[in-house]
């Protein structure tokens, strides 16, 4: 509810002017059957006076048009406030996404955050916005024209509504056994669609392997099951929607019938007999409307629960209550005694103590799963450490605020990913940059001649709706993004794994040249990459199993060395 | 297949505009099998449409005959059965009511069982297709775009068959229905009232038109929205370190505020369509009121009659708010077939080019004469390329990205046919053979390992009972792969989509043992040890030469210790031999080759 509220506030007038125009609408809407009423009784007794019958005409003309702006005016003010609501709330989402850590992200699926953003956002939507309409439409349409049915003759209205409990009940089940029958077949789409995927995006290997019959195979299955699962749910959308129909047609039965005896017994005039029918015209939508209502809440309210718990997860990376604000850093790096697990059970790092003197290169290697990503991302504070101290300067870093710290840290991540947008735009990320300094960068990044092959250059569309780049290509664009503000710091994890040797030596050497002032260390399996470094750490289980030079680990460290002469080993050959 | 396809992308999203005729043609071959079905519901609709005009009829008469007799006792006349008592009309029009229902619900029933058996056949054989098309189809468009063809246009045209078409169908049998009727109740009174028609009929299409739009510009916004926010989590990582995230927020924030301007103009349409839908309707009472009173006094209309123009009118009005949302997701579904037909109307890659064909059981030899490939005619990617292999021998090609290596493997496993020259295998030109003999003689790894969602064992051979479990098991330790029997649980192994939970070289490691347990003639590494570090390739290089013993083995790499021990190398600069050679050829030879080795020791 706290979600809601300050947009129902916000636009408290609006709300209120469109739940007037309902209320004047809904009295317009029961008026007509009255004025067919006196018509028709006068048309019975004979006493007919046109000038009466314009007059009447002409007030339903009037009306009409009453209700026809009115209609306007609500239909803009409610779910016009409801979609304004829908937009706060999504900018709230997108802003929680952007602030919350990664530890948050490894837990939650993407899929699960991007339901919260469109279906579940839709349904709140809904239900504030319809849900309001059809509540006020509900009690007000609903209640005056049963009170009006009541008050004409209260059997016959009893007996018209014999058939609409049931109708109300077998709405709302039917409703809610279609809901979760949706949900199963959606979610057996969604597997079909994965399969889809899944088989296009390896499309080689199926045809060099030849599997494509027993792909074909699986993908039937899963259409069938899919199909089967649809059907169920089409059984229960095939039933409900006669079944409407056959409830309202029951209860005209009744009035048709038992309000004919009372005419012919002239207990009921036959104005009010068919002003009846067109009464329970008009009943008919409050009264599906009932069961579609407690289903829009229901669904509504998950939604939001859901929303909510996204809402108010606070990110375990906190700025301090009064954090140091140092305006420049020197780029001194100093863990002291650190260690770090994900989830608590699994240790990844323990006991790292490093000191890392500012404008200094420095190498990290290791076998996989040792624990280089995981050591690196704790500079930049995009995790927490779970014991010892981390200093940048020297400050300890929990007593910073990580949106500072970052501003000073450049970190290249593993796995290079594109945005969808320009090179330029995914170089560049919306920061202010010379253009000769973007030309320098490129350089570096031995990307000239690549950009300069494309027909729009850097205007190249690229990401998931643009030209699909090489794994070196993405590579070299991302670090292009990384080194293209000057920072005092630098990281680089796994820069060059995807690029060929040529290109890679091509891109360290640039590299090296950059920037002297700044701190840079660079995760590689390459060792001839790391081999200019002032010191080279080498990773093994989570902790630092030896460091030194290149020319000193190539003698004392057993993995270097046999990573070295097997990389190295044509070389001894030659010579 | 990456930096090469650039100039084909921009998509043929836009472009195609069918004729609805070439598109039922098309499709003919799915609704042919259940033609008789879709008659039979189309019938119904009738039977329906019939029922639910019956039911103001039955008032009509329930007033002139009964309730307010126009000729006392004389009852009424349904169908040519007298009906005199007022029950026995109450029993008819019980029975009505429930056969209106059950028929209702068996055409709803049968409409939905006959469009999804078309839509089932439809995508299967879509699919099937798909699989079958030239691989340059598959470079040429994203993945996400081929897989919207197969889920989410099959989905708009489901939407067609089982809800559009009969809606709008019904609806439109319905209203002529109704007019029709009104002019058998009285001509002149249902002539007065015809006037709304057309001004109904050109307001729905106006409508309809403007929503058009809208319902397009919001559907493209909320998929942006879905994007940005896809894009937000998975690169959340760059974002905190660049300090970009008030730019991301910004961007959102204006793209959010467009979706809502677009929302609140499709509410505006509605806030105009819905009232005046309801407009016409409340003036056509006023209508029937004023001129069925004054043909009540004059006698040539019966109350029962008046009270009946007034329920048909209601019925009239009531399908026509819908109507114009259906027209909508026609318009949609109709597009969506658009793009299905024109994938099954793309060629399937030929299995072979001559007519002849050429049986192959084991590979031999092969060998390139003069090729020239280029995958866009402007830019040539393979010039004169001459080699051969033998069975026994291997082949190591180097070069830098984009001169051209990926490519030869391209036209050898025929991905891509080359433009001029021939490849020999066995001495068989290549394009006589049928393109599945050779390939099930040949075991590709590629640079990125590529496993399915599924156990390991489905992923190293998805046909069933094919090789046994020992067979499979001795792979995946020549393959190195014995980590996924200490640390995960063997061929069960679970794996999730992306090949989680291992790691980039576990699963290249994989993707080695799949090519060990092919045990084919044919084997081609393509880059296929990148990710891991030297001494895991190291271990697998090892492998690798038992396995290639008495085998043609091609190895592509851009580290040239991998391909120190071929037979012959290759090494190529846009799209060229440049040198060619054993190892020890190539270094005394002082090029190219000696030149970047001398570089790589640096």
């Amino acid at each position: 509810m706290k979600l809601i509220l300050p947009y129902l506030k916000k636009n408290w007038l609006k709300i209120l002017t469109g739940i007037l125009c309902i209320i004047i609408v809904d009295g317009a809407q029961l008026i007509i059957p009255q004025i067919i009423k006196t018509a028709v009784n006068t048309l019975t007794t004979n006493q007919i006076d046109r000038y009466v019958l314009a007059q009447q005409c002409l007030l339903i003309a009037g009306l009409g048009v009453a209700m026809t702006i009115l209609r306007y005016q609500w239909r803009i003010l409610l779910m016009g406030s409801a979609r304004d609501m829908e937009k706060g709330i999504r900018d709230d989402l997108f802003r929680q996404v952007l602030e919350l850590d990664m530890s948050y992200f490894d837990q939650m699926r993407t899929g699960d955050i991007m339901t919260h953003a469109t279906s579940d956002i839709t349904h709140v939507r809904m239900a504030v916005g319809f849900g309001l309409i059809v509540l006020m439409d509900v009690i007000l349409l609903g209640g005056a024209t049963l009170g009006i049915m009541i008050w004409t003759n209260p059997k016959l209205t009893a007996l018209a509504m014999i058939p609409m409990p049931f109708l109300i009940l077998s709405t709302k089940h039917l409703g809610k056994k279609m809901h979760s029958l949706h949900g199963t077949a959606q979610e057996s789409f969604s597997q079909l669609t994965e399969q889809i995927r899944e088989s296009f995006f390896g499309i080689r290997v199926i045809k060099v392997f030849n599997f494509e019959k027993t792909i074909e195979q699986k993908v039937n299955q899963e259409s069938t099951d899919y199909y089967k699962k649809n059907l169920k749910r089409a059984i229960i959308s095939a039933l409900l929607r006669p079944m409407l129909g056959f409830f309202f047609n029951f209860s005209s039965l009744i009035i048709v019938f038992y309000g004919g005896f009372l005419v012919m017994e002239q207990r009921l005039t036959p104005g009010e007999l068919v002003a009846f029918l067109q009464y329970m015209g008009i009943l008919a939508w409050p009264i599906i409307a009932i069961g579609w209502m407690t289903n829009l809440f229901q669904r509504g309210t998950a939604s939001l629960k859901r929303i909510n718990i996204l809402l108010d997860a606070r990110p375990s990376v906190q700025p301090p209550q009064s954090p140091i604000r140092p305006s420049c850093l020197e780029g001194r790096i100093r863990f002291n005694q650190a260690g770090f697990s994900y989830n608590r059970q699994q240790t990844v790092l323990s006991n790292i103590t490093m000191d890392i003197k500012p404008g200094t290169r420095v190498g990290i290697t290791g076998p996989p799963g040792s624990g280089k990503t995981s050591l690196v991302q704790l500079i930049p504070r995009l995790y927490n450490l779970n014991a010892g101290n981390l200093f940048i300067d020297d400050h300890e870093i929990s007593t910073m605020d990580p949106d500072q710290v970052r501003d000073h840290i450049a970190l290249m991540p593993q796995e290079p990913f594109l945005f969808s947008g320009t090179l330029e735009e995914n170089i560049l990320l919306g920061r202010k940059i010379e253009k000769e300094r973007l030309k320098q960068i490129i350089q570096v990044c031995d990307l000239t001649s690549t950009i300069e092959a494309m027909a729009d250059g850097l205007k190249t569309l690229v990401g998931e709706r643009g030209v699909t780049l090489s794994g070196g290509q993405k590579q070299r664009v991302a670090m292009a993004r990384t080194l293209i503000v000057d920072k005092q710091i630098i990281i680089l994890d796994d820069p060059i794994s995807q690029l060929d040797t040529h290109t890679a030596q091509t891109v360290i050497s640039r590299l090296n040249q950059m920037n002297p002032g700044a701190t840079m260390i660079i995760i590689s399996h390459r060792l001839s990459a790391l081999a200019a470094c002032d010191q080279i750490y080498v990773m093994d289980k989570g902790i630092i199993a030896d460091q030194g030079r290149h020319d000193q680990l190539i003698n004392s460290n057993q993995f270097y060395k046999d990573s070295f002469r097997v990389q190295q080993f044509e070389e001894a050959h030659d010579s | 297949m990456t930096a090469k396809t650039q100039a084909a992308i921009p998509g043929q999203e836009n472009k195609i505009r069918m004729e609805n005729l070439t598109l039922l043609k098309a499709l003919w071959p799915f609704i042919r099998p259940c033609i008789w079905m879709l008659v039979f519901t189309t019938l119904l609709v009738f039977v329906v449409t019939f029922f639910e005009l019956l039911i103001p009829i039955l008032t009509q008469k329930a007033i002139d005959g009964f309730i307010l007799p126009v000729d006392p006792g004389a009852g009424i006349n349904l169908a040519g059965i007298k009906i005199t008592s007022f029950t026995q009309f109450g029993l008819v029009f019980a029975g009505i009511i429930i056969t209106a229902f059950t028929i209702d619900f068996g055409q709803s029933i049968s409409m939905e069982y006959t469009g999804q058996k078309i839509i089932l056949a439809l995508r299967c054989t879509l699919f099937s297709h798909m699989t079958g098309l030239p691989i340059s189809y598959y470079d040429k468009n994203s993945s996400g775009r081929l897989v919207s063809r197969v889920a989410g246009d099959i989905e708009n045209m489901n939407e067609m068959f089982t809800s559009v078409l009969v809606f709008i169908f019904k609806d439109l049998v319905l209203m002529l229905g109704i007019l029709v009727v009104m002019f058998f109740l009285n001509a002149k009174m249902a002539a007065t009232l015809s006037i709304i028609v057309p001004v109904v009929i050109i307001g729905v299409m106006v409508f309809a038109k403007i929503l058009r739009k809208a319902f397009r510009i919001i559907r493209h916004q909320i998929a942006e929205i879905n994007h940005s926010f896809s894009e937000g989590i998975t690169g959340v990582k760059i974002i905190q370190t660049t300090s970009s995230k008030r730019r991301f927020m910004e961007r959102f924030e204006k793209l959010n505020h467009e979706h809502f301007t677009a929302a609140m103009f499709q509410i505006k349409i509605f806030a105009l369509f819905m009232p005046f839908i309801g407009f016409l309707g409340v003036i056509s009472v006023g209508a029937i009121l004023w001129t069925g009173s004054i043909a009540v006094i004059n006698h040539t209309l019966t109350l029962g009659e008046l009270v009946a123009f007034l329920s048909y009118m209601k019925l009239f009005f009531r399908p026509l708010r819908d109507l114009s949302e259906k027209f909508n997701l026609l318009q949609n579904a109709l597009a969506s077939a658009e793009r299905i037909v024109l994938v099954l109307q793309q060629q399937k890659a030929p299995k072979r080019t001559t007519k002849s064909r050429n049986l192959l059981k084991n590979i031999n030899n092969i060998k390139f004469e003069n090729i020239n490939f280029s995958y866009t005619p402007e830019k040539p990617v393979l010039k004169g390329i001459n080699f051969s292999l033998k069975k026994g021998k291997s082949i190591g090609i180097v070069g830098q990205t984009g001169s051209g290596k990926s490519s030869i493997i391209n036209l050898l496993t025929g991905f891509y046919r080359p433009d001029s020259g021939q490849i020999l295998v066995n001495n068989i030109p290549h394009n006589s053979i049928n393109i599945k003999d050779i390939r099930s003689q040949t075991a590709l790894v590629m640079q990125d390992p590529i496993l399915f969602a599924g156990t390991i064992r489905e992923n190293i051979t998805p046909k069933k009972d094919l090789k046994g479990d020992i067979f499979l098991k001795t792979a995946l330790k020549k393959a190195n792969c014995a980590f996924l029997f200490e640390k995960f649980s063997g061929l069960d192994t679970q794996i999730r989509e992306g090949g989680h939970p291992l790691s980039s070289g576990e699963k290249q490691l994989v993707c080695i043992a799949r090519a060990f347990a092919f045990n084919t003639d044919l084997i081609i590494f393509d880059e296929a040890t990148s990710y891991m570090d030297s001494q895991s390739e190291q271990r697998v290089h090892d492998a690798m030469k038992k396995l290639m013993e008495g085998r043609l083995s091609i190895i592509i790499a851009h580290r040239l210790s991998t391909i120190r021990e071929c037979d012959k190398i290759l090494l190529l600069r846009e799209g060229r031999i440049m040198e060619q050679g054993s190892h020890r050829q190539l270094v005394s030879l002082k090029g190219e080759f000696h030149h970047l080795l001398k570089k790589e020791k640096i």
